[in-house]
């Protein structure tokens, strides 16, 4: 059913595609997308229609450092991006003492992790960096564990802390957000993080992920992806920074430059159990692909055009994609 | 029943070691006057409004009492929204606390732009103007109880100038 | 060496644990033998949130032990195990492990987690109750956080009597008789800072009854903490037969392993996806037969209507159960 240039990328040469669209987290398996409590196991290979994603836990990627930069530039100039409520000191050492391990797994080649005792010793060579702290002690990391943890691995980071027969969102560092503020939802329940969810009271979604979170077990990692769209590679597109970005919502449509611009946003996003503290760790892996790359994969630029042209609008709204769906859906089913 | 003149000097309040209910009433006269604290001991605080002076000496009357109070909160749902944030920072559980709200329906509204607060009597959907940014609001169904307020953002920003 | 070296039929309770050795037995009391397991090759274990316990199979039977350390990036594990007079669960076998057998154990499962945001802790425990709370009084010493600890222990009969006052000092009180320990119960429960969290191990009685007492104190369910072993897991289930109508076949559905791993080994491809009764993808059509529903996805009136079932966590209430399939 496909016809004209994309042919000879259609299988066997996918060896030409990029890295960036071989690893790229395709997230639709159909021609419509509706919300559902999408988890699986981490560590789990997906198997895409030109590559694979999900090996590792952190994704150490092209990306890496350069994502890292904007961070700290996102950081500088608004530190509420990060925040840990007193109690949470402990999960937060949980959480370093758990991924940088699991890092220096997945990338022996660049990076190792020693505990002996509480005394450890990263190095990253990614980063050219090698140093030694003591877990529990804050000021043994040059800018605290938070930040600290945030300066070496790309996803945004949420600490959600079990009480009370719920999880409370009580620390984190995030500086991608997908639309929503991290700073004003420091200190809200997991069902109140989700009310400007759309459906959160009609579909038992939110409900269901909420009792699945609440059943961890210390050590069990799991996963789901989530999607939206984004004009240009930009990371930050906070509630924060909002007006900044806001505007090219309205004028994307009408850009001849629309299929270079206008990216799909892909989250994926594990759940972990800390061992040591029993805290639900959430880490957001943003991955932006613009649709000139999705469509070099014709199965995917077809049924990210079907997806797009069927969302409902309440969710289409909500996502911040109403403007442009059409158009976008438009050009990316005009080569069928 | 020990009802405390208005206002309270601070380091007079509920003995060290309280346990029975704390009634807090913001700027509204007796409407605390008829919560029944079911026979248990009872400690009145009144305040003219949720500022940093009244909030201290709600959180030092908390810190000196014991497992087993209550705490009750009556006044504009701005005041007990700030006062529950104290609450929650000392350690008190949801069900530790009770809010009664007034009918004034009066709010705060977060710039998720400025961190401005603003007070408003608009309903959730509507807009405001920030008075730290003078950017339009749209007040957002998202209440955050730790910010005691509704997350405004810039209302129309995706409209073209 | 007391045991055979290892257990042919791993315990469905210890599958996908840790194949431990027993480095030290150390008695305690006249009744009570402290426990301690490491990895064969010296590896670190996995940390472990204070107040878990360790499922450990002994023999055929399985049991849940709590462990004693604060669960800080342990090399070790260590258990405390009561004989009870007629051998119940497991506890004579257990007494005969000696340094050098191996065992199977679970991963460290929590399910008397410390609160996050207590400020100061009353630990409550009675007899072998001791265990978990030595645990918390570990954590609490490393983190820095107050703790009260009363322990009711016949005379001469307190296991970890030192270790605790090492680690909290006065602030343990011991109690060998009900009047003395009614009268520091009561003083205690009503003198805690606001913040407290209590945590009470023992016999279920004697938790009741303190739960009871700090209730009547007005002490809110929130702050109140006992040790229910095992809660947090999935039990294996009883073993039932599946009729697969469309393809004549009969399987058998052993405790411990799902429906969905049942059919996976009789080369059936289901679609499925977190195994965990989520998702919704394992969904299958019962025929016939009342399924067990343990999932979070269908809706009550859906788990009523008995003609759906999530296979990677639901079981079988009837013997058998007739699928589509
Ligand atoms: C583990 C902790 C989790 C956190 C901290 C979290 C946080 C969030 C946040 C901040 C939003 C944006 C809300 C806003 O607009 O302000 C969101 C959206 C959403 N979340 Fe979660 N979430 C978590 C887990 C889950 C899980 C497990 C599921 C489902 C299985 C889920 C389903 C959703 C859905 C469907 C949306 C709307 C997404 C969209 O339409 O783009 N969340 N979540
Ligand atoms: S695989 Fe998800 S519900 Fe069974
Ligand atoms: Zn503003």
């Amino acid at each position: 059913m496909n016809t004209t240039i994309i042919n000879d990328q259609n299988t066997g040469d996918t060896a030409v595609l990029p890295e960036r669209i071989k690893g790229f987290p395709f997230p639709f398996s159909s021609d419509s997308y509706r919300y559902s409590a999408n988890v699986e196991p981490a560590h789990k290979i997906v198997q895409t229609d030109v590559g694979s994603w999900g090996s590792s836990l952190i994704d150490v990627d092209e990306y890496y450092l350069s994502d890292l930069k904007e961070r700290e530039k996102v950081l500088e100039k608004d530190p509420s991006r990060t925040a840990v409520l007193p109690h949470m000191r402990p999960a937060v050492w949980d959480a370093i003492t758990t991924l940088l391990p699991a890092m220096a797994e997945d990338h022996p080649d660049t990076m190792s992790y020693h505990r002996e005792g509480n005394v450890c010793r990263w190095t990253n060579t990614l980063q050219n960096l090698e140093l030694e702290f003591t877990v529990g002690d804050d000021d043994s990391l040059p800018m605290g564990p938070m930040r600290f943890l945030g300066s070496q691995i790309t996803d945004d980071i949420v600490f959600l802390d079990p009480r009370e027969d719920t999880l409370w969102l009580d620390a984190g560092l995030v500086t991608f957000a997908a639309d929503w503020s991290f700073g004003f939802d420091v200190g809200m329940k997991f069902m109140e993080v989700h009310t400007p969810v759309p459906r959160v009271t009609t579909e038992p979604v939110i409900n269901r992920a909420h009792q699945f979170l609440l059943r961890l077990q210390p050590g069990e990692q799991f996963r789901r992806t989530n999607w939206t769209m984004t004009v240009d590679r930009r990371l930050d597109t906070s509630t924060e920074s909002y007006p900044e970005w806001a505007r090219d919502r309205g004028t994307i449509a009408n850009d001849p430059d629309l299929p270079n611009r206008l990216h799909l946003r892909v989250e994926v996003q594990h759940m972990l159990c800390l061992p040591h503290t029993g805290a639900v760790l959430f880490l957001v892996r943003t991955y932006l692909l613009p649709l000139s790359d999705i469509a070099q994969v014709p199965v995917w630029r077809e049924r990210a055009g079907h997806v797009l042209a069927e969302l409902p609008d309440d969710m289409a709204e909500y996502k911040g994609i109403i403007r442009y769906r059409k158009a976008a859906s438009d050009w990316l089913l005009a080569g069928e | 029943m020990r009802i405390a003149s208005l206002p309270q000097p601070a380091g007079t309040g509920c003995e060290s070691g309280f346990r029975g209910v704390v009634c807090v009433s913001f700027d509204s006269a007796d409407d605390t006057a008829d919560h029944d604290a079911g026979g248990r001991p009872r400690h009145d605080l009144r305040f003219t409004s949720a500022n940093p002076e009244s909030l201290s000496e709600l959180r030092s009357a908390l810190l000196r009492s014991s497992v087993g109070i209550r705490l009750v909160l009556t006044g504009s749902p701005v005041d007990i929204h700030a006062a529950a944030a104290v609450a929650a920072e000392c350690g008190l559980a949801e069900e530790e606390v009770t809010l009664v709200s007034d009918e004034s329906g009066l709010r705060v509204v977060f710039c998720a732009h400025c961190r401005t607060r603003t007070e408003t009597v608009e309903p959730i959907g509507s807009e405001v103007e920030c008075q730290g940014c003078a950017t339009d609001l749209e007040i957002a169904n998202h209440f955050s109880r730790r910010q005691a307020a509704y997350l405004g953002f810039a209302a129309n920003a995706e409209e073209a100038a | 060496m007391t045991m055979t070296a290892l257990q042919p039929e791993v315990h469905h309770a210890v599958k996908d644990g840790l194949q431990l050795e027993v480095t030290d037995v150390t008695r305690q009391t006249e009744s009570i033998v402290s426990i301690t397991f490491a990895d064969p090759s010296g590896a670190p274990l996995p940390s472990y949130v204070p107040g878990s316990h360790l499922v450990v199979q002994c023999g055929t039977g399985a049991n849940a032990y709590s462990l004693t350390g604060s669960g800080t990036a342990p090399s070790e594990y260590t258990i405390s195990v009561l004989q009870v007079a007629d051998g119940a669960g497991g506890s004579l076998a257990m007494h005969r492990l000696a340094a050098g057998d191996l065992v199977y154990v679970s991963r460290p499962r929590s399910a008397f987690a410390p609160a996050a945001t207590a400020r100061h802790f009353l630990l409550v425990a009675a007899g072998i109750g001791i265990t978990p709370v030595l645990s918390h009084a570990r954590a609490c010493a490393e983190w820095g956080i107050a703790a009260d600890l009363i322990y009711v222990h016949r005379p001469g009969a307190g296991a970890h009597v030192t270790e605790a006052k090492e680690l909290l000092g006065s602030a343990v009180t011991e109690c060998s008789d009900r009047v003395s320990f009614q009268k520091t119960l009561a003083e205690k429960l009503t003198t805690q800072p606001l913040g407290t969290h209590l945590y009470v191990c023992g016999p279920v009685a004697f938790m009741d009854a303190v739960l009871d007492q700090a209730r009547e104190h007005g002490w809110p369910s929130a702050r109140l903490h006992s040790e229910a072993f095992g809660a947090a897991e999935l039990d294996a289930g009883e073993p039932f037969t599946v009729n697969l109508a469309r393809s004549g076949v009969k399987l058998n559905v052993p405790a411990g392993v799902s429906l969905l791993e049942t059919l996976e080994q009789a080369g059936k491809a289901i679609p499925n996806m977190c195994r965990k009764g989520i998702c919704g993808e394992c969904s299958l059509s019962v025929l016939r037969g009342k399924p067990q529903h343990r999932d979070l996805y269908l809706s009550d009136q859906e788990k009523a209507e008995n003609t759906t079932m999530m296979c990677c966590v639901s079981r079988s209430l009837d013997e058998e159960l007739e699928l589509d399939l």
